[in-house]
């Protein structure tokens, strides 16, 4: 009964090579059995019949060129691996019947569940036979082809330089700190590292090797097997190019463009081939659009254990990409957009039960924005339980999460903090560093002795407590006289022996602010070097009042200056290159006493008269810890920005990159060295930028041809059409716009995310104009897509030295230079 | 503004179905107007006769001239930006030739102003607290000029509205936001740009609304009047200030969507009918106001003919074209062994030599060369000559003998007889660049090392090398670095003068210099040219190159003002009004000029745009679910009349979050003035279930519709009353900012009544108290505030 239903609403016209046994398969959605017990129900079934006289003739045009669409896999029998149009649910009609008089609402449902995408094909009964299992799988044959290609062009020659080339020298040298368990800092997320870690691990590294920049590695480093281990992402990206192809509805010749520029460009295959994170980033870019587009492919089936996976997934693959590098947002904020317009969709569907709606919208909460940010949690918690010992990053850390690192001694500080105490004093606020001075003074301003914050020890982070001027120093065998809360005191710097001072001269970056200064030394001094003590409360003993004496790393502190009554404030603002990029530290005209950024402890507490402290401390909390290094992240991200007085040779500017304006050297250009130079195929960059341009003129076009009623695609083709233009172009847009207005110094390896989507915007647009046009003969588009094919080849083929590696002088290699502002010869 | 033309058709197509059942009526209910009208307040009718509608507006711009011109010649100093703006007014009345990041009319009309008052330009600016009293500057005439515009501003927004069918106490809420504005009034009653930036917005908005207004008559005389009017405000924002563009832009993006229904086929016109429009608009909307721009420019440089401070930006054939410039009257070909001195062009020092040796060993440990110093010297000095040794063979006389660009030259320095060279040794101050020294001219084993290139800045090959014109490169031939300095003073060993040093980068902008001086010539000719002191007549240049040149300069510069200013801001604080900047202080009776608005009308403003948005997205989402809560007609005019005045504000507001150069909170006076149309018409939607129908006038293929009227009640006028005293009271209360004056508010209670009598009370200034307390929020940053009192 219900095959026989959906056979009639499509008409199908004779000579279809589909054959009834296709709609055997269906099965149906389970909110629509639901729906049938409604008293329409029963009536629905006939009423189908006079529908379908009234479906005006469209209808049946819009199957048509609907199954043009229809992925073929490359198999010699179209019949058998042709892929069945999709399911119908009639409910949809039974439910909702004015009588016939809405044939356009009707149109638009019964085009609905073809959508746009892969369509859906019924699951083939379990094969028999070993040729009927070849049969079932001829269209995984080309990506299998494809991987293996992959697998030569990544792995070939990876082990050639046994140098540290680039950010190896980074990211090599964090695998080396998970490998030691030791506490660093770095601005990016931690997956990524802890993947290089693992990979050190597989291949049996010790993590000794620190990995400068340029130097040769020892024999005891497997960096080969590491590489390999990396260009595994790389290689996974071919298929996923391939199947996300697939997944987006691309016919087959566009399906192999799609995998072929992937396969061969050449910037995405050098960036691979060496242990950075990009080749991760990238594989969970790549992921992430895959699942994309396969959950799209199940919008008609929501809830079904597909949909939930697909979606899972996709917010998995999110979580991912996220936590490899920041830059992950960028993909996950065309998930959002996507979502967005779905919900939007499905809140204007009015037939929608109320509860399906609530669980549409559960479902995206939970899966992409829970599930992320637990899979992002979960890379930081791991982060945290391997380094568990005192390594580089300590500093950037609050006191605390420090005190309970392994081969840290903070624990056996003495506990109360006395006059004459040497201390460091940490500021509280996210990101806080240390409080720091030394010789170089401001150049603005009072042009005294330079005071900040610092991320790292050192001995310029080391201060005295003395008492006022006048009074006597601390004697070395009278009594201890302990710090309390409201005490005056001049804080000494230990290693210039200046004091810490303030006067009524603006700050050099917050000029509101008074600025803070060292000042005089052991005898020359004023009043403007007293700073009060209030305490604020403290970690262990809880409230103000119950803090008697201060002690390090609990208690927390403000200092106010005595005479001007301003705070001390540290709070990530960032000196000019003069202050070498360390962090301001000012003095704050307003009380603000909830602002943590004015708060500070005592950290570092040497003290000879005094006991050393043995205090079992209260853990640091994890979340607070979480927060605290992605706001110190986020921090020296920003600090990042070019130095206007530096030219940097290897740096870029967003608008260098859609065509290619810039390579990079990726490594010393020595005439006995192997290099490498990170540049794309310009082929591909080339018509990858270009398709987006078109495609918005074609857009333009194509709207204002519709603003004057030409009809120049079905309903189906042109949802199809937008579908594929919006995730390509929208996904490139979010991936390359934020860089223009982003401070920081940029690269051109920033653009190769970005790359992916104009590769599948020129597909789409090649596989619109061209190989699914009906104006154009078969032969026409084994031609267009056979030169296309092989320019890409070839352009590959070219330049394939510069990421399997350049021996000998560089200007020997000829031809290579296509674009003047490319450095890739010595002049 | 488009779709109250599908409101048209819906309505036509009713209008037909009525006529069929009966005879039309002048007055007729639409279906979403579920009750009759009730028939209208007294009041209400009242206010929207024309004469009670020209009555308020009278008030509104009396009261808008008292207060943009009360103690107007306080302070008799230069305040903030007056520095610049009135400076500029003196060139144009001196004809000296300056250079500034905004267009020129503005300027332009100061210095007519200027001309006007009879001020001859003697007056320099200099400095924020300059008296103008003691150096006899009409500067009242001067600041009368924005002070006319920024009163004339508030009718203008009052007759917008009005034209976009609001009712008489609508359009003069929005009057009032921008009437009691405290921060419109101190930006009007100085020297500074905004006032007549602001003044063409709203008159470019006003032309379009009434240009709109008439699509319906589209091409008559009227329709072309409005339209060309819209386009020569447009250029006259434009040409105000460089932020006028953003006017251009929102006019684009309005006519965009006109013309995208217009292109609807449902409307049913043809292509033809279409194009008509399009060139109507292109003529209107582009090619004029590009004219008019231009012809701005052209009389600005028509009018600053000498030479001026501006000169230095320019480049050499522009400055040519400048009566008295250095480069016109003292720029001569350079022939072989001429003496010269050399500058550099950033830092203005000369390219020195001294007998002095650079130390062994430097701070850091790294080693020189011990050769003789090469530094830049700020003063001039006989150590600073050069004479100019040919690498090639000369003839004896003639033009033979002039050096050109790309020579190889060696650089001889007189004094010591060495000859100027650099090599491989790392320079004094950075390790990546190279060593500059000399060697003795007899010794030539090292005579490639002298070697230089002579690159001229934007030279033909084979163009003469002059004095002062020609800026060049000085390229070292074996090693290819470039002659480059930079402001860092080399230590005592060198006495603190300025490191010269070769840079790899040859198209550094540190590497440019060019001759000073011909101090010695061997040519007699020149020797008598040299001596002459006539006057040159300037060079012409072609008027598009001058203003492409001036345009990109201006771009350059514009986006180059990066300094950070104490009381810049984000543009995120500036609808909230969070911070305000410090015009002006005088620590004799504790004034100042705090540039502030008035938090009730800015917060009114934004809380309109918030309910707006609320209002259309809650009316999406209902659209969504099927319900229809807004009728149509009132829906309509929210989306077009009110999404006008929202494209007006966003775009003269968001791009500045793109821009990385300083920003104040003037810059969002624009935005301000269209977020007080918004708070109006939002105003009105609240109050009223209904609108005043139809706005638009008749078009002879158009059926006359019924009109309707805005019930607002009596409920209107008492809620703007009340609001416009409210206003009135903190505008007081805030003023001894604005006017910096506090002497008449000293006790709120006689400031009513000293206002009405004009009576100038004896000064006194405002207590620290008193300033803490028109400290409305805490991000204000007022000068002589009273101490905080108590801890925490």
């Amino acid at each position: 009964m219900k095959p026989a239903d959906v056979a009639l609403n499509f008409g199908t016209p004779s000579g279809s090579p589909r054959t009834s046994s296709d709609f055997e398969e269906l099965n149906y959605p389970h909110h629509h059995t639901a729906t049938s017990n409604s008293p329409t129900g029963s009536l629905g079934w006939t009423a189908v019949p006079r529908r379908e006289e009234e479906l005006p003739l469209p209808h049946y045009m819009s199957e048509d060129t609907a199954r043009r669409r229809v992925p073929r896999a490359p198999a010699v029998d179209g019949g058998e691996t042709f892929v069945a149009q999709d399911e119908k649910h009639p409910m949809d009609y039974d439910v909702y019947d004015d009588g016939g008089k809405d044939v356009y609402a009707k149109m638009k449902a019964a085009r609905g569940p073809v959508g746009s995408g892969r369509l859906r094909r019924p699951p083939a009964p379990p094969p028999t036979t070993v040729g009927e299992l070849i049969q079932q799988n001829l269209e995984h044959i080309p990506p299998i082809i494809y991987t293996l290609l992959a697998c030569w062009t990544r792995f070939h020659k990876i082990g050639k330089s046994g140098n540290v080339i680039w950010d190896e020298a980074h990211f090599g040298k964090f695998g080396s700190h998970y490998l030691k368990r030791e506490f660093y800092f770095d601005v990016h997320p931690p997956l990524g590292k802890m993947l290089v870690g693992l990979a050190g691990l597989l291949s049996g590294y010790d993590g000794s090797f620190d990995f400068k920049s340029g130097e040769a590695y020892p024999e005891h480093v497997p960096y080969t097997a590491m590489r390999v281990i990396m260009a595994t992402f790389g290689v996974a990206m071919v298929p996923l190019g391939w199947y996300t192809a697939v997944e987006l509805g691309m016919s087959w010749r566009a399906c192999h463009l799609v995998a072929l520029m992937v396969l061969f460009d050449v910037a995405w295959l050098c960036i691979s081939r060496f242990i950075l994170l990009d080749s991760m980033l990238l594989f969970f870019t790549f992921t992430t659009v895959f699942c994309l587009s396969k959950f799209h492919n199940q919008q008609y089936h929501s809830f079904s254990f597909d949909w939930w996976m697909w979606l899972a997934m996709t917010g998995i693959s999110i979580g991912c990409v996220t936590s490899v590098k920041w830059v992950g947002l960028f993909v996950t904020a065309l998930v959002g957009l996507y979502t967005i317009e779905d919900l939007w969709d499905k809140f204007g569907d009015l037939k929608m039960p109320v509860r399906d709606q609530i669980r549409h919208w559960g479902a995206r909460i939970g899966c992409l924005i829970v599930l992320p940010i637990l899979v992002y949690m979960a890379s930081f918690k791991l982060h945290f339980l391997i380094l568990n010992h005192s390594g580089p990053g300590d500093a950037q850390m609050s006191s605390l999460f420090q005190a309970n690192l392994v081969g840290n001694d903070f624990a056996s500080n003495p506990l109360d903090v006395a006059f004459g105490s040497k201390v460091t004093l940490k500021n509280m606020g996210w990101g806080g560093g240390l409080l720091h001075s030394h010789v170089q003074t401001y150049p603005v301003g009072s042009n005294q002795q330079q005071v900040t914050c610092y991320h790292y020890k050192d001995e310029n982070n080391d201060w005295y407590i003395t008492p006022r001027w006048g009074e006597p120093e601390p004697d070395a065998e009278g009594p201890i006289r302990f710090l309390q809360d409201g005490d005056v005191i001049r804080l000494r710097h230990a290693a210039t022996t200046r004091n810490l001072h303030s006067h009524p001269i603006p700050a050099p970056v917050t000029k509101l602010n008074h600025e803070v200064s060292c000042y005089g030394n052991l005898t020359i001094g004023d009043e403007h070097d007293y700073w009060v003590v209030e305490v604020v409360d403290d970690i262990k003993r809880g409230k103000k009042n119950n803090v008697d004496k201060i002690h390090s790393l609990t208690t927390r502190l403000r200092f106010r200056h005595q005479v001007l009554g301003c705070y001390l404030r540290a709070a990530n603002a960032i000196l000019p290159q003069w202050g070498f990029k360390q962090v301001e530290v000012s003095c704050e005209k307003e009380n603000n006493p909830g602002d943590v950024h004015t708060y500070w402890n005592v950290e570092s507490h040497w003290n000879d008269r005094l006991p050393r402290g043995n205090t079992k401390f209260y853990r640091s909390p994890f979340l607070r810890d979480f927060w605290h290094l992605n706001v110190a992240m986020m921090t020296s991200n920003n600090a990042l920005i070019p130095d206007p007085d530096k030219e940097d040779i290897l740096a870029s500017k967003p608008l260098d990159w859609p065509f290619l304006r810039l390579g990079l050297r990726m490594c010393g250009w020595g005439d006995n060295q192997t290099k490498y130079y990170l540049l794309g195929t310009p082929v591909i960059w080339w018509a990858g930028t270009t398709s987006l341009v078109v495609s918005l003129l074609v857009l333009a076009v194509y709207l204002i041809r519709m603003q004057r009623r030409y009809a120049d695609m079905e309903p189906r083709e042109w949802d199809h059409f937008i579908y594929v233009g919006k995730i390509a172009f929208f996904g490139w847009f979010l991936h390359y716009f934020p860089f223009m207005i982003m401070g920081r110094v940029t690269y051109v390896h920033h653009y190769l995310p970005t790359l992916y989507f104009s590769v599948l915007m020129f597909a789409h647009l090649v596989d619109h104009f061209v190989l699914t046009s009906k104006r154009f003969s078969e032969k026409t588009k084994w031609i267009v897509f056979g030169a296309l094919s092989f320019t890409i080849f070839a352009c590959f083929w070219w330049f394939r030295g510069l990421a399997f590696g350049m021996d000998g002088p560089i200007n020997e290699h000829w031809g290579l230079r296509w674009r003047r502002s490319w450095n890739i010869y010595n002049d | 503004m488009s779709g109250v033309q599908d409101v048209r058709q819906r309505n036509k197509g009713k209008g037909i179905n009525r006529d069929a059942s009966g005879p039309s009526s002048a007055v007729d209910y639409d279906d979403h107007n579920v009750a009759y009208l009730p028939s209208r307040s007294y009041i209400e009718s009242f206010l929207n006769t024309e004469e009670a509608s020209a009555a308020v507006v009278a008030i509104l711009t009396i009261i808008a001239f008292f207060t943009r011109f009360y103690k107007i010649n306080h302070p008799d100093q230069v305040v903030f930006d007056e520095v610049h703006f009135g400076k500029f007014a003196s060139y144009y009345i001196r004809r000296e030739y300056y250079f500034d990041v905004h267009p020129p009319l503005a300027k332009l009309l100061f210095g007519l102003a200027g001309w006007f008052v009879g001020y001859d330009g003697h007056f320099d600016f200099e400095n924020i607290g300059d008296s103008y009293t003691e150096n006899h500057v009409p500067y009242v005439g001067l600041r009368a000029l924005p002070a006319i515009l920024g009163s004339l501003t508030v009718p203008i927004v009052y007759a917008i509205m009005k034209e976009c069918g609001y009712s008489t106490i609508i359009a003069a809420f929005s009057a009032i936001i921008i009437l009691f504005d405290n921060a419109h009034v101190a930006q009007s009653r100085l020297i500074l740009l905004d006032a007549t930036l602001i003044f063409f917005l709203s008159l470019t908005m006003y032309s379009y609304v009434r240009f709109k207004k008439l699509r319906y008559q589209e091409f008559s005389p009227q329709w072309w009047g409005w339209l060309l009017a819209t386009g020569t405000f447009m250029a006259c924002t434009w040409a105000s200030k460089v932020n006028g563009i953003l006017t251009v832009v929102a006019v684009g993006v309005a006519v965009l969507i006109d013309l995208w229904d217009i292109l609807d086929y449902k409307k049913g016109h043809s292509m033809q009918y279409f194009w008509k429009h399009f060139i109507a608009r292109a003529a209107g909307l582009i090619a004029l106001p590009l004219v008019i721009y231009l012809s701005v420019f052209w009389v600005h440089l028509a009018i600053l003919s000498n030479t001026g401070p501006g000169d230095a930006f320019m480049s050499p054939s522009f400055q040519e074209t400048l009566r008295g410039n250095e480069l016109l009257m003292k720029s001569h070909e350079i022939r072989y062994y001429d003496t010269v001195t050399i500058k550099h062009k950033d830092t203005q020092v000369y390219l020195h030599s001294h007998p002095e040796r650079y130390p062994l060993k430097y701070d850091d440990g790294r080693i020189s060369s011990q050769g003789q110093q090469v530094t830049g010297y700020g003063h001039e000095d006989s150590n600073n000559q050069w004479q100019i040794i040919p690498t090639k063979a000369l003839p004896e006389t003639g033009r033979g003998r002039i050096v050109r660009h790309e020579d190889v030259i060696q650089l001889l320095h007189v004094n010591t007889g060495t000859v100027l060279m650099t090599h491989d040794v790392a320079s004094p101050l950075m390790a990546t660049n190279e060593e500059f020294t000399t060697w003795p001219k007899d010794d030539h084993s090292r005579y490639n090392d002298t070697l230089f290139h002579l690159r001229l800045s934007d030279a033909a090959p084979g163009e003469a090398w002059k004095s002062k014109s020609g800026h060049f490169r000085l390229i070292h031939v074996p090693t290819k670095v470039a002659m480059w300095s930079h402001p860092t003073q080399l230590p005592d060993w060198a006495f603190k003068q300025q490191e010269i040093n070769g840079n790899k980068n040859a198209n550094e902008k540190g590497a440019v210099w060019y001759v000073n001086e011909i101090v010695d010539s061997q040519d007699p000719d020149l020797k008598a040219k040299l001596e002459e002191v006539e006057m040159k007549e300037p060079k012409r240049l072609n008027f598009f190159k001058k203003f492409g040149e001036l345009q990109l300069l201006m771009l350059q510069h514009n986006a180059g003002l990066t300094a950070s200013h104490p009381y810049a801001s984000g543009p995120i604080n500036w609808p909230f009004l969070l911070s305000g900047i410090s015009f002006w202080t005088q620590n004799e009776g504790q004034k100042q000029i705090y540039l502030i608005g008035n938090i009730i009308g800015w917060w009114a403003s934004v809380g309109g745009i918030c309910i707006y948005i609320g209002i259309l997205g809650a009316d999406l989402l209902a659209r969504r679910r099927g319900l229809e809560p807004i009728p149509d007609d009132v829906r309509n005019r929210l989306w077009n009349s009110t999404g006008f005045f929202i494209i007006v504000w966003a775009v003269h507001y968001f791009p500045f979050y793109l821009m990385s150069r300083q920003l104040f909170i003037h810059h969002y006076l624009p935005s301000h003035v269209a977020s007080a149309l918004v708070a109006g018409s939002v105003l009105s939607f609240v109050l009223s279930e209904t609108i005043n129908t139809p706005v638009s006038a008749w078009g002879p293929s158009v059926k006359p519709r019924p009109t309707t009227y805005a019930d607002h009640g009596v409920k209107a006028p008492v809620m703007v009353a009340v609001f416009a005293i409210a206003m009135f009271s903190l505008y007081l209360f805030i003023s001894p900012l604005t006017y910096g004056t506090p002497g008449y508010v000293h006790s709120f209670q006689s400031s009513l009544r000293t206002m009405l009598t004009h009576l100038l009370t004896v000064s006194c200034r405002l207590t620290g108290e008193q300033v803490n307390a028109r400290r409305l929020l805490s991000s204000w940053t007022l000068h002589f505030a009273a101490k905080e009192s108590g801890n925490i």
